[in-house]
């Protein structure tokens, strides 16, 4: 091309020049991504221009061409051609101004003509994006069905919408709802991940009509607004609000959705829902479901019309592959580990079938994370020597950032394989699938509820499971689903799965169904009834956990547990830790135990992380090491801002559930400050610069945040072949990290985190160290929330490898620690330090410092694990924890919860140990009941100053003691029985003037709820009353014979006359509590005395 | 999947302290037609000058809404117009009507494929094979 006259003069690549047209034409552009596309385009053109030929390359009106046009009159066309005639928009003429820069007068027109052909681009753009959207909504078959849904949602009250994937019923039925004029509509969704995808894919979709009329609200975040019009919320959270409001006056229409999959929130709304109903005459309810078992659904709302919506889905054809019998036994010989040759088969068999230029992936479905790893491996060799394959796992425990790369696109050529637990089967939707490969099996957690134990087990999956995943290849055009079993097996599975009702612990469920006044949650006409041995183990553990009262009402406790999204146990902590003062550690450890652990886990190929991770590790266990890694994250994140992510990184910490959990912790702090559980947050004291700094930086943050949502939304990237390498997810990580860098360096979630949080306080709180009585108190606090999840030690761990300790809780024989565990690193902790000090020998199993595990929970894999242990002093833990405490006559032997015996060999320290508990146990309950009542006095600080100080000492106290769990046969041959015992104990106000009643099973005396004496089968008890020696009190200076029971009982009696002086303004009731009326058989006469005052009166006659 | 900023965020009303503000949208007038292909949206504004928009003239009376693909509050997008002939409402695509200096609808181009410019024609010309999908019955089944 040869040079142009006028306009290459004008040098368009020099900055200088193309910002003298940006001022005159983009004035208020701020924004640099539009001017920089605008240049791209303007270049594009020019190359474009520069290859056509002369006539259309000439945009000069000026130029005459001789070329006859034909007549364009009658339309009152121009005269002559242009293309800018083609476009309807004009640029206006910018004002004008002194300053205005001078463009040479051909660069301008270049440079207009330009511009008005990007504009026009611009609008052709948006509008194929525009006419697309609408025709795919269109394309929906439920946009068949709109007219039928509206008709019969205006005349019933309720509407079961039943319809496979991919008919559109998740995100068109809101919007029909919407333009038919409903308002005030909630949409429940079992996940909280579909709440915020579905708002914005609504929002998206209709247009911003709506604008912020479209919301979102889950469980720490929500876009709601006075505006919303519709919300979609997690079942869970409409749950809740029910709770606070029970005829949910906020909305007039509510949409059930995937109400077949059948979560225990879901099925429990729909109960709540449905009791609801007959008081709302007004609000509507729509259940939209797969096309599972409707029947159920429209029969449970009185025969609620059904409008069925065929599913949009592509041919597929399913392939059986069972996997062969002799590699079916070659694999029974190791169970641990899958075999992957028969998932290799199918790589290669797509391989060997399907051009590689022919697009489309492969979707693994298996049964949990171990298989994945196993076949991972396997698959990746095979990638690696074909080139052909990127391999990528999906679970859960993934960080968020691996989860995210199953949506980035292959290069040409390549395939991704994805291998997935089930959360593929609904949860997650990539598109692009081509080929699916089901194991059909799915890891479950199962529950037995007699052993309150949960289990991950491995099952077959249901025809509607399998129908589900086979769907997963027709998604975007005809596909392929090889399953490994025969069709013989796919008759023989379950119809549909399980019900999560039918399988978990159902203790928050009837706390739920108490709190909501819904009555006995054994009549609750649920849509299908849990297992009653569910419901009643549920209602036993909250009764023995003091939720429930012995009518099965709530307690306080309860009430507060009912209200708070946890487990009964980490509420339990909540509670303990806010009487002590220790409500912010407690806070943190609650609410780190109740997200998915942010340890991820580390590949053995990632020495670095383990050992960046130590000092965050505590001895005392791994609760304590959550609460470090918390302090010590917010501190990063308070001195260095977004670099905490970094930190995260290297210590193979998965930030995001730490946010979670900070999230979390913030929502309890507020539960705990509304029931005036904790002081609401002090006030700063602030000076005007100070709090002018603070407004400064809010509102900085505030502006990165409006940005990044205005900008927002992950681009697809393309992968590179190694990215599906195995093993290195360190480096993946520091290469992911890159890579989101250069598209913006503000860690968005870190500008998220400091909007929510008062950092200045969660810093404070989270920068003080604890002093060695608090750790004690919290580990006590927390032992106690955990109890009865206790395991002892195998007796013989000492001897045994590092690696194979074993344990043993109450139900389940031969546990094993977790390899997170910090105890699986340093088993060393929980051995009995042998007392040197006393010559204890190993054989005789004496020590003072017998240990146990408090667990969070016991979870079964292929080995059952002990999942976040704390390690406690077993004396001590089970003389303050133990629902059930039986003794022998001079309690030398008491064995706790039926399962665990100890043996204190000297009498006189068995029994100051449990004078000890029985004391520290009563003040803590009252204490306890103080703070729960709402309408009573705060407990006293001295009271609570002396309960610490108490159970300090108590901690602190030693003595030589054995340590071992009962065998089947001496817990049947346990106790001696009612026949046998003496016919009355032989004192009376026996262990604080507390009632003695003969045991009518166990035999003994009752002394208080938990405790039973003299009631162990054992052959001292028929000489344990002649074992008195002469004592001489050093209170009152009574002389006389005792057995080391009746000595200790005098003991205690004694104390009131040492009392300080200080207590005898309040002493009327004590003296009272002590006294008792005592008849004397000798004088024949009623005396008011102490017990102490009757060893002295009893003496006169001897 | 991915959408771009397509929800006004956010106010925090589980946790109380992430409140903001955010501009009014403004609300659709009524629902634009086109009567050729069915495609149905929300206008905001008919006419020849939007409210909000100094960046850009319109030639022709449009049916405007803000564009919904970009966060920027004065980008507009035309839906369509009326077709200087027939006075048919139709949509701006290609398959419905062409712009030049007027709007025509596709019916009344072809009637008068004569009066326009060569340039015009040889495009109409080189469409013509993919103009059998028309009217309203587009393939697209893809999600
Ligand atoms: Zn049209
Ligand atoms: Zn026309």
């Amino acid at each position: 091309m040869e040079p142009e006259p006028g306009p290459s003069r004008w040098a368009w690549d020099c900055p200088v020049a193309r910002r003298r047209l940006e001022e005159l034409y983009f004035p208020r552009r701020a924004c640099p991504e539009e001017t920089r596309s605008f240049w791209a385009f303007f270049e594009r053109l020019r190359r474009f221009q520069s290859r056509r030929p002369e006539r259309e390359a000439a945009w000069d009106d000026d130029d005459d061409d001789d070329e006859d046009r034909p007549p364009s009159r009658r339309l009152g066309l121009p005269r002559r051609y242009h293309p800018r005639h083609r476009v309807n928009l004009a640029v206006p003429k910018p004002e004008p101004s002194p300053s205005r820069p001078w463009v040479p007068r051909e660069a301008l027109q270049e440079f207009l003509d330009a511009l008005l052909l990007y504009l026009d681009f611009e609008q052709k753009r948006s509008f194929a994006k525009l006419a697309k959207l609408q025709r795919e909504r269109q394309a929906l078959p439920i946009a068949r069905a709109r007219r039928q849904l509206l008709q019969a949602v205006a005349g019933n009250q309720v509407v079961v919408v039943a319809g496979d994937t991919g008919c559109g019923k998740s995100t068109q039925v809101p919007q029909f709802l919407l333009a038919a004029g409903y308002r005030r509509v909630a949409c429940t969704q079992p996940r909280r991940i579909a709440c915020v995808s579905l708002a914005k894919r609504v929002a998206f979709e209709s247009l911003q009509q709506y604008g912020d009329q479209v919301g979102y609200q889950i469980r720490f975040e929500s876009s709601r607004s006075p505006a919303t019009s519709i919300v979609f919320l997690t079942e869970g959270l409409l749950l809740r609000q029910a709770q606070r409001e029970p005829a949910l006056p906020a909305y007039g229409v509510i949409i059930a959705d995937e109400v077949h999959e059948r979560h225990l929130h879901g099925d429990f709304l729909l109960g709540v829902l449905r009791r609801l109903l007959p008081a709302r005459p007004d609000l509507k309810l729509v259940l939209m479901s797969a096309t599972i078992n409707i029947r159920l659904f429209s029969d449970y709302f009185g025969g609620a019309p059904v409008l069925q919506v065929p599913g949009r889905i592509f041919p597929i054809s399913v392939i059986y592959e069972p996997i062969p019998k002799e590699e079916v036994a070659a694999a029974a010989g190791k169970p641990e580990r899958l075999d992957p040759r028969p998932y290799l088969r199918v790589l290669q068999a797509i391989d060997h079938k399907y051009p590689p230029e022919e697009r489309g992936d492969l979707l693994v479905f298996l049964s949990g994370v171990a298989e994945i790893g196993a076949v991972q491996e396997a698959a990746q060799v095979y990638a690696t020597q074909t080139q052909r394959w990127i391999v990528l796992p999906l679970h859960s425990t993934l960080s968020v950032s691996e989860q995210d790369k199953v949506f980035d696109v292959p290069p040409p050529g390549v395939r991704k394989c994805i291998l997935a637990t089930n959360i593929a089967e609904t949860s997650v939707t990539i598109d692009g699938v081509r080929f699916v490969l089901d194991s059909g099996k799915v890891k479950e957690m199962s529950y037995d509820p007699q052993g309150k134990l949960q289990r991950l087990q491995e099952f077959w999956i249901s025809r509607a499971s399998a129908e589900q995943r086979k769907g997963r290849a027709g998604r975007t055009g005809p596909g392929v689903c090889y399953r490994l079993y025969a069709e013989s097996d796919y008759d023989a599975f379950p119809p549909y799965p399980v019900p999560e009702i039918q399988r978990v612990a159902l203790d928050a469920l009837v706390l739920q169904v108490k709190s909501m006044g819904l009555g006995d949650p054994r009549t609750f006409p649920f849509l299908e009834p849990p297992p009653s041995a569910s419901l009643e183990t549920a209602v036993r553990y909250l009764r023995d956990q003091g939720a429930l009262d012995e009518a099965e009402e709530l307690t306080p406790i309860g009430t507060l547990l009912a209200q708070l999204p946890v487990d009964v146990v980490v509420g339990k902590m909540l509670v303990l830790g806010a009487l002590f003062g220790l409500a912010e550690p407690t806070l943190t450890v609650a609410a780190a135990l109740s997200v998915q652990s942010p340890f991820l886990r580390l590949s053995n190929a990632n020495p670095d992380c383990a050992t960046a991770r130590r000092p965050l590790e505590s001895p005392h266990g791994d609760p304590l090491t959550l609460l470090n890694a918390f302090n010590e994250w917010v501190q990063v994140k308070s001195e260095r801002g977004g670099s905490s992510r970094k930190w995260c990184r290297r210590r193979g910490l998965e930030e995001h559930r730490l946010y979670e959990a900070a999230n979390l912790r913030r929502q309890f702090q507020e539960l705990l400050r509304d029931h005036r559980l904790l002081e609401a947050a002090p006030s700063r004291p602030s000076d005007s610069y100070s709090r002018q700094s603070r407004h400064r930086e809010r509102r900085e943050l505030h502006r990165l945040w409006r940005h990044h949502t205005e900008t927002q939304g992950r681009k697809r990237k393309v992968l590179r072949l190694q990215d599906g390498t195995a093993g290195s997810s360190g480096e993946e990580e520091e290469g992911a990290g890159a890579r989101e860098h250069g598209e913006r360096s503000v860690d968005i979630q870190d500008v998220k985190f400091k909007l929510r949080h008062d950092m200045d306080e969660l810093q404070a709180v989270s920068g003080s160290v604890l002093s060695p009585s608090q750790l004690a108190l919290l580990k006590l606090v927390l032992c106690r929330g955990l109890y009865p999840q206790l395991a002892v030690p195998d007796a013989l761990n000492n001897s045994r490898k590092d690696s194979d300790q074993i344990f043993h809780t109450k139900s389940k024989q031969g546990v094993v620690l977790h390899p997170s565990c910090v105890f699986a690193t340093s088993p060393e902790l929980l051995h009995a330090k042998e007392g040197k000090e006393r010559g204890g020998t190993k054989e005789d199993g004496l020590s003072r410092h017998h240990q146990l595990l408090a667990f969070v929970s016991l979870l079964e894999t292929t080995k059952p694990y002990l999942v976040n242990c704390i390690r406690v002093p077993a004396l001590q833990a089970l003389l303050l924890f133990s629902r059930s405490l039986d003794t022998n006559a001079d309690c030398t032997r008491l064995v706790a919860d039926g399962w665990l015996e100890l043996t204190l060999p000297d009498a006189a320290a068995a029994l100051r140990f449990l004078a000890a508990a029985l004391q520290l146990r009563a003040s803590w309950e009252k204490l306890l009941d103080q703070q729960l009542d709402p309408g009573g006095d705060e407990p006293s600080s001295r009271d609570l100053s002396a309960l610490k100080r108490g159970l300090l000492e108590f901690l602190g106290m030693e003595a030589p003691y054995r340590l071992r769990q009962l065998t089947g046969l001496e817990k049947q041959a346990l106790y001696v029985g009612p026949q046998t015992v003496p016919a009355a104990p032989h004192l009376p106000g026996l262990f604080q003037g507390t009632e003695l009643k003969p045991d009518e099973v166990k035999g003994g005396h009752r002394v208080t709820e938990f405790l039973t004496y003299n009631c162990l089968a054992t052959d001292t008890d028929l000489y344990s009353e002649c074992l008195r020696t002469f004592w001489t009190c050093p209170h009152c200076g009574l002389h006389m014979p005792f057995t080391p029971l009746e000595r200790m009982c005098h003991e205690s009696a004694c104390q009131p006359t040492e009392a300080p002086p200080e207590e005898e303004a309040g002493s009327s009731s004590k003296t009272s509590a002590l006294h008792r009326l005592y008849h004397c058989d000798i004088c024949q006469q009623d005396f008011t005395l102490t017990p102490t005052d009757i060893l002295r009166h009893k003496k006169q006659h001897q | 999947m991915y959408l771009r900023g397509s929800l006004k965020v956010l106010t925090t009303t589980a946790l109380g302290d992430l409140k903001m503000d955010s501009p009014k949208e403004p609300q659709p007038t009524g629902e634009f037609k086109c009567q050729l292909c069915g495609l149905t949206a929300p206008y905001m504004y008919y006419g020849q000058k939007p409210p909000n928009t100094r960046s850009v003239e319109l030639l022709e009376d449009c049916y405007v809404m803000k564009d919904p693909f970009t966060p920027d509050k004065e980008k507009i997008l035309i839906l369509g117009s009326l077709c200087s002939l027939c006075g048919l409402s139709v949509c701006v695509g290609a398959e419905c009507s062409l712009f030049y200096s007027k709007r025509f609808c596709l019916p009344c181009m072809n009637e008068n494929l004569q009066a326009f410019p060569l340039e015009i024609q040889e495009d109409m010309d080189k469409r013509k094979p993919q103009q059998k999908s028309f009217p309203g019955k587009k393939m697209d089944t893809r999600t």
